[in-house]
Order: structure tokens, then C-alpha cells, then sequence
């Protein structure tokens, strides 16, 4: 009876309904489009930094991220590297060894940070053909090595040329080595562009005189682990005197901190978005209470209990807020999956900007489906509480009064 | 003015009445450390808390202006050659083919990853010129009775010590122990000398420690297998062009 009453009094005023529903409906599509366009951002942030390049968990010996210094390494073995492997949600064990040296070419000289990676495990994480801009990938057993595009250029050197490294190698010993250049690549960061060098571990090893030494070792996760998770589970693992553990979170706080800085004013501009649709919806339900002032004096004056009648008033205020979530989330999701395939691609002087952080020039979006749910929990709510301003009206409401006018 | 000369005069003799003057001492002591030429073969051994590192080094020495060392070992620096002439330090490295001159900014840095500077290696006569010496005591050091000597850096000597307060035996002038102060007055290296052995007619340390006093279990010991004065040493050995030939 109840129900029946309810459905019958939305349908009853169609336009009415239709405002309600519509103002509901433009909130969650406007709130839940905005969010997913900025969470895909970030994702797309942390994968292009993250995943590509620093990983998302790193191990290095205990103390290297205060000191970084090719004495405060890690000598892998077997032993060590198939019991990382065989953690849940471990995929592929990358070890790097990375220090700085001076790096010279006739009376250009530059501090550079000479990386030894394991090319063909480094291209697992991000296609590594894509960087290179001129030249070859140097192979496991030849010295040459790799510069990145603005050492290159800082030395005017090319593909073909000879550099010369001097630095500390491992425990005191001194390094120097004259390699041959086999290619130059961009690395799409300017931070890592200016500074690095690119070497096959072995041959940074030999470098160094620090063999089956690295200084990282970075693991790829597989997708839907989640990365803190993984980390303390591969603390567990390890003894904690001899390695540290870090996710990108504490290895590129700057990166966190961005997105978190990023995220509040998101979440602002979520705020006002709601605020004025809190008012709307509120707007359209106080004229919808106020048009209804007649027919709710008959209602009661005929014998109608007030009970019986803010049920019916809840009833209705649910179904509308209901409809109108499910229309706006059926909205929002055809973008959502269309943007996060088709990603929006900025144009100049944005475009340049987000190259300059080393991300790729795109805005994809989020699909991850909390989004919609949450923004429509939340505005399902606000029609909720805003419904109990009719409530009170009829609670308050003189028969005699509401009839006369 | 009179009375200023008149003190110093005094003082002057007060320090003859210790029969010579710490100058004396130590550029006798210098003088004799490094003789008119030199030949030696020495082990540096550098001493970490979880590692250490051994090299053999032939050295030459002509007065306190010239000295060239060669690396012998271990293999992978073999070659590599040090050398000094006046101010300027020449470094060649076989594997880049290269001489190179260590730029000042360079001096402060470590010397082939030994508790040693590049400083250390040019400056040794700085000693004599630098700084004014002062008696301030006798001690007993390895049972030899020694004089303790007060250096304090002359205005404008490009030193980095604010003070230096060495040991020298009494009867063959042997440095055995020296501590050398920051200009805050904060103890930062010690010098311990050990085994006097007699080399080529001199009595000196065969081992000595250069401890590092802040960084803890860090040392470096210099060993003396081998040392010869008054060798004739070819001129061209103190020739960056020569450097690369050294054998």
C-alpha cells in the first residue's frame, strides 16, 4: 500500500521527478568523471615513474638510501635472489648497480651516475627500444655503453666516440675505464637524462672491481598485488640488519607528496561540486514539499497517520536518489572506459610541461569502479539526509493552516 | 719596541738553553726522513671496519720538491703512478691511457682509498716552512725519550691544521707520534710510528699508523720493506712524460 502510494505520487508530478532525478543524475556523473580523471592521472604518473624506472619496491643494504656508496652494497647470490623470488606476488628480480663517477671526453669532464642494469630483464619493465634514440643496446659481454641524451650532449659526444670514467670503485680500489659508445638514449626524465650513464652489470662490475655486487635490487610486482603488502612480506623475508626495503613511496616521497598535494585540492573541488549540489537537490525537494502543503493537510485531516505519511515521503525520496545514481553511474562509466582507452591527450604548452617531469602527455581515466560507487554512496546520502526536511515539515505540520493556504 | 726585541731575545735564549731549538729538531728530523734522494718499497694497507685493502708501491724521492711512486699491486691499479713535482701532482693511469693533474679542488680527497689526501702526499715539507715550532715538554713514547713540539701554522701558510704537536725521539731525531688539530682545536688524525729498524744506515720507523680519529675502526699503516738514501736517481723520473714508462 505504502509502496504503491509512493510510486504512484513520483509519477504523479512526471516533471517534478524528472528535475529531481536529472539534478542527481548530473552530480554523480560530474563528481564521479572528475575524481576518475584525476585518479587515472596519478596512476599513470606512478606507472610512468614508478613502474618504469624505480620500481615499485626496491632492496638495497641496510643504510644505502642515507649513504649511497658502492661500499654500502649487496653481494648477491642463489640463495638470496630465488628467496625473493619466491615470495606471492613477485615477478621479476631486477639488480642494478649504480655509482657516481667523473666521466670525461677531451676537456669536457661531468659527474655522471654510471648504472650497470641487466638490459634484457630491464626491457620486462618498460620497453627499452622505445628510449633509444640513436644506436645499439650494448651486449652482456662488451664494454660499450650507453649515454643518456643530455650527457651526450653536455659532452658532444656520439655513437662510435670513446669516454673515459675515473671514480672509487668497491673497497678502496680506484676505477677507470676508457668504453666505447654503442648508443644514446632518452629516458623521457630530465633528472635521469642529464646525469646517467648506462653500462651491462657485468661490465660495471668489472668497472668497479666489485664482482656480483649491485646497490638495488627491484622487484616487479605482479599487478594486483598490492606493493605495501608485498614490502612487508619481503621484509619478513630478508634479515632487516642487512637489507632495506622501500616502496616507491618512500623511495620518491616527492612523487607522493605531489599526488597527495594534488588529491586535497581534487577533493575541494569535490567539496564546492557537492555543496552546490546539495543545494539543488534541496531546492527541488523544498519546492516539492511546499507544492504538496495542501495535499499533506488533507491527508492527515481525513485521517491519515503523520507515521504512515513521512514513509511515504522517505519512499519516494529514496527511489528518486536511486534512480538517479544508477542513470548517473550508467552515465559516467561509457566515458570512463572510453577515456582510459583513448586517453586525452594535452596539447602544447601543457604537453611540454608534463614531458619536462618525465611523463608521457596523456590524461587517462580511472576505472576503478570504487570511484562511481563511493561518489554515489556519498550523493545517495545527501538525498537521504536532505529528505528529512520534509519529514520535519510534516512532523510540524497544523492541518488547519496547511489547508487555508 | 726595545722591549718587544728584548723579549723575544729572551725567549730566544731561554729555548737555546734546551741545547737546540724545536726548529732545529725538526728540520733535522725532516731532513732525515727524506735525505738528499731516496728509494723505498712500501705496503699501505687501508683498514675498514668490514674490509681492508693492501698495496705495494715503489716510491723515488729527490729533496722535498720531487717524488714519483708507482703501484705494483694488486693487479688491476698496477701501473698507476703518482707523481709530485713542487705543488703540482701528476696522476697516470694505464687503463685511460692518460696523465692526469690533479686539480686543487682534488687535494682534500682521498688517495686510492686510504685514510691519506692527495694533501698529504704534496705538502709533507710544509712542516719546516709552515709553521712555528715551540717546545712544550719531554714524554717517553715506545721507550724512547722524546721531545714534544708545538706547531702552530705562520700566518697565511696554506695549511689546513690549526695546530700540530708531534713526538721526536731525542737521540735520532725519529718522529713517533703526531696529533693534528683542527683550527676548533678538535683532535682529527694521529700519526703512530712502530718497529725502528735500521735502514741504509738510518734509524727509523719501519710501520706507520695514520689513524683517523673520528672514524671509527678506520686506519692506514704504511710499511717500509725497503729504504735507500743517496741513490742516484735519473732526472727524467720526475717527468710527467716519463710517468708512463715507470717501471
Amino acid at each position: 500500500m505504502i509502496v504503491k502510494l509512493a510510486w504512484r505520487n513520483i509519477w504523479r508530478n512526471k516533471r517534478r521527478s524528472i528535475i529531481t532525478i536529472v539534478s542527481i543524475l548530473i552530480a554523480v556523473f560530474l563528481s564521479v568523471s572528475m575524481r576518475s580523471m584525476q585518479l587515472g592521472m596519478y596512476d599513470h604518473m606512478i606507472k610512468s615513474i614508478v613502474a618504469s624506472y624505480s620500481g615499485y619496491i626496491q632492496i638495497h643494504a641496510n643504510g644505502y638510501m642515507d649513504q649511497q656508496t658502492i661500499d654500502n652494497s649487496i653481494e648477491v647470490n642463489d640463495d638470496l635472489l630465488d628467496s625473493i623470488a619466491n615470495i606471492n606476488g613477485v615477478n621479476n628480480i631486477i639488480n642494478r648497480l649504480q655509482t657516481f663517477s667523473l666521466a670525461s671526453s677531451g676537456d669536457l669532464t661531468k659527474g655522471v651516475l654510471i648504472q650497470g642494469v641487466e638490459i634484457e630483464k630491464e626491457n620486462l619493465l618498460v620497453d627499452w627500444t622505445t628510449r633509444l634514440d640513436t644506436g645499439v643496446f650494448f651486449s652482456n659481454n662488451n664494454s660499450d655503453v650507453i649515454l643518456s641524451k643530455g650527457v651526450a650532449s653536455y659532452l658532444q659526444k656520439g655513437v662510435g666516440d670513446t669516454i673515459i670514467f675515473i671514480g672509487m670503485g668497491y673497497h678502496g680500489m680506484s676505477a677507470a675505464g676508457m668504453y666505447k659508445i654503442c648508443g644514446i638514449v632518452d629516458m623521457k626524465n630530465p633528472k635521469i637524462n642529464n646525469l646517467t650513464v648506462f653500462m651491462s652489470l657485468q661490465n660495471a662490475q668489472e668497472y668497479l672491481s666489485a664482482p656480483n655486487i649491485v646497490t638495488h635490487i627491484i622487484i616487479d610486482k605482479e599487478v594486483k598485488i598490492d606493493e605495501r603488502k608485498l614490502s612487508s612480506s619481503i621484509k619478513k623475508e630478508l634479515d632487516n640488519n642487512q637489507y632495506e626495503v622501500m616502496d616507491w613511496r618512500e623511495l620518491l616521497p616527492e612523487l607522493e607528496q605531489t599526488i597527495k598535494a594534488d588529491n586535497v585540492g581534487g577533493l575541494i573541488m569535490v567539496f564546492i561540486l557537492y555543496m552546490i549540489i546539495t543545494f539543488g537537490i534541496f531546492g527541488t525537494v523544498l519546492m516539492m514539499t511546499q507544492e504538496r502543503f495542501y495535499e499533506f493537510g488533507v491527508m492527515i485531516s481525513i485521517g491519515m497517520k503523520k507515521l504512515k505519511l513521512i514513509k511515504i515521503v522517505l519512499l519516494e525520496t529514496i527511489t528518486l536518489s536511486l534512480i538517479g545514481v544508477i542513470l548517473g553511474i550508467f552515465a559516467a562509466l561509457p566515458i570512463m572506459y572510453y577515456f582510459n582507452i583513448h586517453p586525452i591527450k594535452l596539447a602544447s604548452e601543457q604537453a611540454e610541461a608534463m614531458e619536462k617531469f618525465g611523463f608521457e602527455p596523456i590524461i587517462p581515466m580511472s576505472t576503478n569502479l570504487e570511484i562511481p560507487l563511493t561518489h554515489a554512496a556519498l550523493i545517495f546520502c545527501i538525498s537521504l539526509i536532505i529528505s528529512i526536511y520534509p519529514v520535519i515539515t510534516i512532523l510540524k505540520l497544523d492541518t488547519i493552516k496547511a489547508m487555508k493556504n | 719596541m726595545k722591549k718587544i726585541v728584548f723579549l723575544f731575545l729572551l725567549l730566544c735564549y731561554n729555548i737555546s738553553s734546551f741545547s737546540q731549538t724545536a726548529s732545529e729538531i725538526i728540520t733535522k728530523s725532516d731532513d732525515k726522513m727524506r735525505g738528499e734522494t731516496s728509494y723505498s718499497e712500501i705496503i699501505i694497507s687501508a683498514v675498514r671496519p668490514k674490509w681492508s685493502k693492501d698495496m705495494k708501491l715503489v716510491n723515488w724521492t729527490k729533496g722535498s720538491d720531487y717524488s714519483v711512486s708507482l703501484v705494483k699491486s694488486p693487479a688491476k691499479e698496477k701501473g698507476t703512478v703518482f707523481l709530485k713535482r713542487k705543488a703540482e701532482v701528476w696522476n697516470n693511469i694505464p687503463s685511460i691511457e692518460r696523465n692526469i693533474k690533479l686539480p686543487p679542488s682534488m687535494m682534500m680527497q682521498g688517495w686510492m682509498g686510504t685514510d691519506l689526501t692527495n694533501d698529504d702526499m704534496v705538502k709533507q715539507s710544509s712542516i719546516v716552512v709552515d709553521y712555528s715550532h715551540n717546545i712544550i715538554g719531554s714524554e717517553t713514547i715506545q721507550d724512547l725519550d722524546c721531545w714534544k713540539i708545538e706547531l702552530i701554522p705562520i700566518e697565511d701558510a696554506p695549511v689546513v691544521w690549526g695546530k700540530i704537536i708531534m713526538w721526536i725521539d731525542k737521540s735520532d731525531y725519529i718522529q713517533m707520534k703526531a696529533e693534528f688539530y683542527d683550527e676548533d682545536g678538535f683532535l682529527i688524525n694521529k700519526l703512530l710510528s712502530y718497529n725502528i729498524k735500521n735502514f741504509d744506515g738510518k734509524k727509523l720507523p719501519s710501520k706507520m699508523e695514520f689513524i683517523p680519529v673520528e672514524k671509527k675502526g678506520q686506519k692506514t699503516i704504511i710499511e717500509y720493506l725497503v729504504w735507500k738514501f743517496g741513490v742516484t736517481i735519473p732526472d727524467k723520473y720526475f717527468t710527467s712524460q716519463y710517468m708512463k714508462r715507470l717501471k
